[in-house]
């Protein structure tokens, strides 16, 4: 930056329109002139340019830096072997924790029904996200999140989507099965009932079947297996076929 | 999987040069965990990966800004950005403050050309100047950096702009003016 200079509105907004391209032809003939004869106005022009830059690039630097702390949470890649020693002990000990409750859950229920319903069940592996048009934007942003299995984040992001569009069978189905994979059934079942309630949708075949397991997981096994009936997967005639015995 | 990949290569030069949220904002998230993961293999931490992650995409937003890179699809932007990450935890590696501290032998067998490292005096002289008006911005009062952000970052219209602040335009392009003045007056404090 050269102090030797001082610079009027009417200058910097000259130097401004030709950085942003926003000249008459006129104007930039006259100014390329400038350009050329004042080594001075040139080394101004040029200062103007830097100080455009920083400030773009300094605002993009603190941007990154949010999408950073928003960055979906994905199974992070392995750590060096050296960085293992250096896990908190207490995040074992949560981890124990976990599995314990787990494994007493199963024990002290001594409940064949979840034990079905973790046998098979799997999330849906969701869409393809593309981004095609503006308004499917939010909706494949989402899906993103799904797939990362950040389950909370996608149903925020879609929630407010499925507002407008109350009966669309394909938010349903997701919002429905983002709670079951979140392990809130309940809430699960009230979208899952409104796809397979639907008259016609392409989810309805995969929501009669998560509805089915959703079910089972609630020990609502006659319920489960009408639901399962009206799928024709395999699994869920499988599932009937265990239900049955 | 890619988020990018329907949106034509025009379209996304455009806006990226207008500094789109949403557009930066997918390309940042959907590229960090593979460079992680290269950095990760490579004998750096999360931190080095940020970084590097975060110095490389600033390098790629500026070479699509400046026409020094122009995608021809956007799998070949990803790729761009890949590579000049890895270039840059490659050449930290190769630094001499690193190689200090760490047996090269240690270092996975890789290549890279080293052109861009060999900078000219004027370069620095530049990226110095820069350096200066980055902190400078930083330390900008709030205010300032506000109306700043939106006029050249976000590149609002002046218009949009005063209505945002409730000032006729006159007001806002003076106040502009005078913002800049701050930012030029703490800038060459810098230095």
């Amino acid at each position: 930056m050269n102090p030797n200079y001082n610079i009027t509105q009417e200058e910097l907004e000259y130097i401004e329109r030709y950085i942003n391209n926003n000249m008459t032809p006129d104007e930039l003939v006259g100014f390329e002139e400038k350009l050329n004869n004042n080594p001075n106005f040139k080394n101004q022009v040029e200062d103007i340019k830097t100080l455009l830059l920083g400030i773009e690039t300094q605002a993009l630097t603190e941007k990154i830096e949010t999408f950073h702390n928003e960055l979906p949470d994905t199974k992070s890649p392995k750590e060096q072997p050296s960085k293992v020693r250096h896990l908190d002990f207490r995040k074992w000990v949560a981890a124990a924790a976990v599995i314990i409750a787990v494994g007493s859950f199963w024990f002290f229920n001594g409940n064949s029904n979840s034990k079905l319903y973790s046998k098979y069940y799997a999330p849906d592996p969701g869409l393809p996200t593309t981004m095609s048009t503006q308004d499917n934007f939010v909706f494949y942003d989402a899906m993103v999140n799904y797939k990362r299995q950040d389950y909370q984040l996608a149903i925020n992001k879609w929630q407010p989507l499925l507002t407008n569009k109350p009966e669309n069978d394909t938010l349903n189905y997701f919002m429905g099965s983002a709670y079951l994979a979140q392990g809130e059934t309940t809430t699960a079942i009230s979208y899952l009932e409104k796809v397979t309630e639907l008259k016609e949708s392409a989810f309805k075949n995969d929501a009669f079947y998560y509805l089915g397991l959703a079910y089972l997981k609630n020990n609502k096994i006659e319920l489960a297996k009408e639901t399962l009936k009206q799928s024709n997967m395999d699994d869920s005639k499988a599932i009937l076929s265990e239900l049955e015995d | 999987m890619n988020t990018l990949t329907d949106i034509n290569s025009s379209q996304i030069i455009e806006l990226i040069k207008n500094n789109d949220e949403r557009v930066l904002k997918l390309l940042y998230q959907s590229n960090f965990h593979k460079v992680e993961a290269f950095v990760l293999k490579n004998s750096g931490t999360k931190e080095h990966a940020k970084d590097v992650y975060q110095e490389a995409f600033i390098t790629v937003w500026n070479n699509v800004k400046t026409n020094k890179f122009t995608p021809q699809n956007n799998h070949s932007l990803n790729g761009y950005l890949y590579t000049i990450s890895k270039n840059k935890w490659m050449d930290h590696l190769r630094s001499k403050h690193y190689k200090k501290t760490v047996v090269a032998s240690k270092l996975n067998h890789f290549e890279i050309s080293n052109k861009e490292t060999q900078e000219s005096h004027d370069d620095i002289l530049k990226e110095n100047r820069l350096q200066g008006v980055m902190q400078a911005f930083k330390d900008l009062g709030l205010p300032c950096k506000d109306l700043l952000t939106k006029f050249y970052f976000e590149k609002k219209s002046m218009n949009t702009i005063a209505e945002e602040l409730q000032l006729d335009a006159a007001s806002t392009r003076n106040k502009k003016y005078r913002c800049m003045q701050k930012l030029r007056e703490l800038a060459l404090k810098k230095k």
